[in-house]
Parts: structure tokens; sequence; C-alpha cells
């Protein structure tokens, strides 16, 4: 038998052994990973249709990129997405999170409830929605029984951008509960108490050490929020296509389109890392904004 | 027995019950997409959208048409199934073998360079994977692998994220136990096969659900690598039909059923590690 783990002198038999499990990682991630990333820097200063030879054209791609209105529609509507998604997502977490820490006994099962849409099959879902949300269906003829009205949802650009919002929320908001949740957890008893003693109501105590004490598990929510909202593309492929006029037409779904559909491989790689960039900016931003070192003196 | 549930409704005030309730009704709530889409599955496609949830003649032939007669219209589901079982067992297979095994090396090894390795790993996690679907198709395209399962298993076969998760929690075993391996004399597959892998099995558990629920479920991807239906793993093939049958509601609703029951199954037989594992990956 072969003793391989035998302490530190000079290169061991147990560094070896190391670098060689490290290696066989680092030649996967040089073909599937670095490779690629080449292809991605090398297609976005280049002209290239899949079979000709890439010819150099510099920023060209990233001027056109910008110019191109059908891209900034689709970051536009990244930010309406947002707008429509954050409070739902917000209001939601914070429901879920204060209803596991009311519950008590029942929490396990509660968890488990708001968590089964985070673990099953967004396409499976996506095409029951896109049922749910039709016309005729269950949703619309239940207002129509109650109130005698039904809502276009996939006919009107801003109801549209609403039922994606409302999909992508009911698939990440148990998620983001079980988050603040933890959180939640965190915070001392005695702050509370201290509260108490000064008559301080309900709602002071949550926005003046609930909200505040949670910011660390909020920053995480919106990170995650907005990484969603750019990586959006099943949702709405399945659900609106894109539509009504593009309205709810994602990056990730121009993105596709423009590399597989019209065949402008160039074109889309520079979109992407466009798409890349900004996302990473906007978490950087809403950082920036958002996060407190919260200290308790 | 009694004192215990007489003890149990006194703990909360009036106001805290109906709060209970709410909250109860809200998660079952939750649920409903699932019950109807189950439900829709079992009625006559003329009824999906005209009975209650529970009304209806109950029937399998919407499973029946997927499994039997959609193969006619050139959309092979029972293949698909078998595509994405075999694809999606293959990758989670071969993630936990080499997350073990490097995670081991990452946390539990001296060797020069390891810090940096931890580093490239969380730089490779920050960047968005989207970004790489493009000039990984032109790679497995010049690899001459499009339209195979190779396409489909081969670019995902490790995966930083599962050599990070498992490092962290390896990290946090005491020392003791590997002291005792080497008195053993314990070999490399000994050591992470019989004493890291059966004390982590919560992180264990939570890299093979994500991987596998992502493989399964995994869309974009094979939407661009796979054009032919006969190659098609069950979720493009799904889409694929309903955007061109749109009208067959039943089958359809028959498919996502497929589509989701494996990973509902998997969710609640794991749930305790699952939720463990949620904490730990909150940390």
């Amino acid at each position: 038998m072969i003793r391989w783990l035998n302490g530190g002198r000079g290169l061991s038999r147990e560094a070896i052994v190391g670098l060689s499990l490290v290696s066989v990682y680092l030649v996967f991630t040089a073909l599937f990973w670095a490779y690629p990333f080449f292809w991605l820097a090398k297609l976005s200063v280049t002209q290239w249709r899949f079979f000709d030879e890439p010819t150099f054209v510099g920023v060209r791609n990233f001027v056109r990129a910008v110019q191109d209105p059908q891209f900034l529609g689709a970051l536009w509507n990244v930010v309406r997405f947002l707008a429509l998604y954050l409070p739902i997502a917000f209001g939601g977490a914070l429901l879920v999170a204060f209803g596991l820490q009311h519950v008590g006994r029942g929490r396990a099962f509660v968890a488990l409830c708001f968590l089964l849409s985070n673990v099953s099959s967004g396409v499976a879902l996506s095409l029951v929605f896109l049922k749910i949300f039709s016309s005729t269906g269950p949703l619309n003829n239940s207002l129509y029984a109650a109130i005698g009205v039904r809502i276009p949802w996939t006919n009107e650009p801003t109801l549209a951008m609403l039922a994606i919002a409302l999909v992508v929320a009911w698939k990440f908001v148990g998620y983001y509960g079980l988050i603040v949740y933890s959180g939640l957890l965190t915070v001392p008893r005695e702050l509370y108490d201290a509260a108490r003693l000064d008559h301080a109501g309900r709602w002071t105590r949550l926005v003046r050490i609930t909200l505040p004490m949670l910011n660390p598990q909020l920053m995480m929510v919106l990170t995650f929020a907005i990484l969603v909202a750019f990586g959006l593309f099943t949702e709405p492929y399945l659900i609106t296509g894109g539509g009504p006029a593009d309205s709810t037409a994602t990056p990730q779904m121009i993105i596709y389109e423009t590399a597989f559909r019209r065949l402008q491989p160039s074109h889309a790689a520079t979109m992407s890392i466009i798409i890349s960039l900004g996302s990473y900016l906007l978490v950087v931003l809403a950082r920036r904004l958002f996060e407190k070192k919260v200290v308790i003196a | 027995m009694r004192t215990r549930l007489s003890a149990l409704l006194r703990s909360k005030t009036p106001g805290g019950w109906l709060v209970t309730i709410a909250i109860y009704a809200l998660a079952l709530t939750w649920l409903y997409p699932f019950a109807w889409m189950v439900t829709a599955s079992l009625k006559p496609t003329a009824q999906i959208y005209t009975t209650g949830l529970f009304a209806g003649n109950w029937t399998l032939d919407n499973f029946r048409f997927l499994l039997a007669t959609a193969d006619k219209l050139d959309r092979p589901f029972l293949a698909a199934l078998g595509i994405s079982a075999l694809v999606t067992v293959s990758v989670t297979a071969s993630v936990l073998v080499t997350s073990a095994f490097i995670a081991f090396a990452l946390a539990r090894l001296r060797f020069p360079g390891r810090k940096l390795f931890g580093d490239f790993l969380l730089l490779q996690m920050v960047i968005p994977t989207t970004m790489f679907i493009l000039p990984l198709f032109v790679l497995v395209k010049e690899l001459g692998l499009l339209n195979s399962l190779a396409a489909l298993v081969l670019p995902f076969m490790m995966s930083g994220w599962g050599i990070y998760m498992m490092s962290q929690s390896f990290r946090s075993m005491p020392e003791e136990y590997f002291d005792a391996a080497r008195l053993d004399r314990a070999s490399l597959w000994q050591t992470v096969t019989k004493v890291v892998m059966p004390l982590n099995t919560s992180i264990i558990a939570i890299v093979a659900l994500f991987t596998f629920t992502g493989t399964w479920d995994n869309f974009l991807w094979p939407l661009i690598a796979i054009s032919e239906a006969d190659r098609m793993p069950l979720s493009v093939l799904l889409a694929t039909f309903s955007k061109q049958y749109g009208g067959y509601a039943g089958p359809v609703m028959a498919g996502a059923v497929l589509q989701t029951l494996p990973l509902a199954v998997l969710f609640l037989l794991f749930r305790r590690q699952f939720l463990q594992g949620m904490a730990l990956s909150l940390k």
C-alpha cells in the first residue's frame, strides 16, 4: 500500500496527489471554459457568420450593439421587469419569512410548499402558466365568474410583463423567504425587549430594528433578483414568446434569436458581453447604494 | 395527548390562529399550479377549461397519446424520456464523484497553488454561464458533436460550484478522522469514499439535487445543441410540441407532469437534507 498522506516533506506524495486531482479539473476547464472564453473575446472584435473566416473589425461590433434598437429595447425590458418584480419579490419574501417565524410546528411543511416551485421544472410550469393565464384559462374563468371581467394577460405590454414577473416570483419567493428567515433568526431578542421598554410600536420595531438587521439578507435577495432579471429566457420564451411587440423580449432571447435564427454570432457575442458587464455593474451599484454595515453599539 | 393539544391551542391568541390559517392557506395556494397541471393531464382536452379543478371524466388517454400516438407525429416522447434520464444520471454521477475528490484535494491536501485554485473557482462562479452558450456551441460544432448525447453530457461533467460547495463542508471536518485514516494506511479512494463522503451527506445531497434539477430542466443549451426530434431531451421536445400543437392541451399537460415528476419526487425524498443544505448555502 502506498503511503500518500505523509505530512508535508518537499513535493510529497500528498502534493503530487493534490496537484493531479486539481489538474483533472484544469484540463476540463481549459476545454469547456477557457477556450469558449477566448472565442467569445475573438467574436466580439471580428465579423463572422459561422462558415467564413473571421475578419477583424475592432470596436465596430460594440458600436453596432449599442445602436441596435431591439437590443436597447431588451435592456429597457429588464428595467420594466425589475420594477414589477422587486416589490413582489421583497413583499413575498418578507411575508414567507414572517410566516415561517409565526407558524412554529408546521414550519418544515410550509417551507416545502413554497420551495417546491423553486426546484421543479421551469419548462413544465411555464407551459402550465401559459394555460392558466390564457383568455379562457382558469384564472380568467374564475375572475369572470366573480366580477365579470377577463384580463388580457398576453395582449397588453405591461400585463404581459406582470404575468412573467408573477410566474418568476412564484418560483423564487420561497427561496428568498428562506434567506430572509435565516436572517430573522440572528436578530437578538434583547433589541425588541429594549424597544418595547421605549414604547416602540410594532411598525417602528419593523422599520427601525428588523429591516436594518436584515440588510445582508435583503441585499442577497436583491443580487439574486438582478441576476434572474438578466438571465431570463425560459419563461418569456414559452409564455409570451417575447410579445406583444417585443415588450417581454429579454436580452437572452434577443441573443438567442440573433445568433441562431439570424446567424449573426459576432453581434450576439458582443451583446452577451455587454449584458454580463451590465448585470455586474448593476449589482455593484445596488451594493454601493443599499448595503449597510450594521453594528450593534 | 389531550393536555398537549389544549396547551397547543392556548399557545396562540385568536388573532395568532387567524394568521396561522392564512399562512397555511397561502402555502397551499402556492401548490395550485401543480394541482391544476395534474388534474388537467387526467382530463380530456375539451374539459380542461370548462370543468372545475376536481370535476371531469378522469382518463389516462393523454399519457397514452403522448407515449404512443405522438411518435407518429415525429414526437418520440418515450425516447426523449430515456435521453433525459441517461444524460441527467450521467452528469449527476460524474459531478458528484469528481467534485468529491477534487474538493477533498482543495480542502485537505497541501500542494503548491492551492489558494490560487480556490480563488479561480470563485472567479468562475462570478462569471454568468449564459455568456458561454454561444462559444460553447462553436466548440461543440468544431468537435462534431452537435445532435449527439455527448453534447449534452461532456460540457457539464464537472462543476466548479460543486467542488467549491463540497470543499467548504470538507474543510470543517476534524483532523482526527484523517489521522485515523493515515494510521490505517487508507488509500485515496478509501479515504474519500469511506471517510469523507459518509460524513458529508447533506452537502452531497444538495449538490446532487441541484445538479440533477439543473440538468433535467436545462432548456436553452439542448434547444441550441439538438435540432433533431429523435435526439431531444424531454424539456426541449415538450416545448417544441407545445409550440406546434398548442391545441393538444391535455397531452401537453401530461408531458409537463412527466417533466416535473422526477424532480418533485427527489425533492420530497431528500427534503431533510435539502432544508439543511439550503441553510448551509446561505451562510
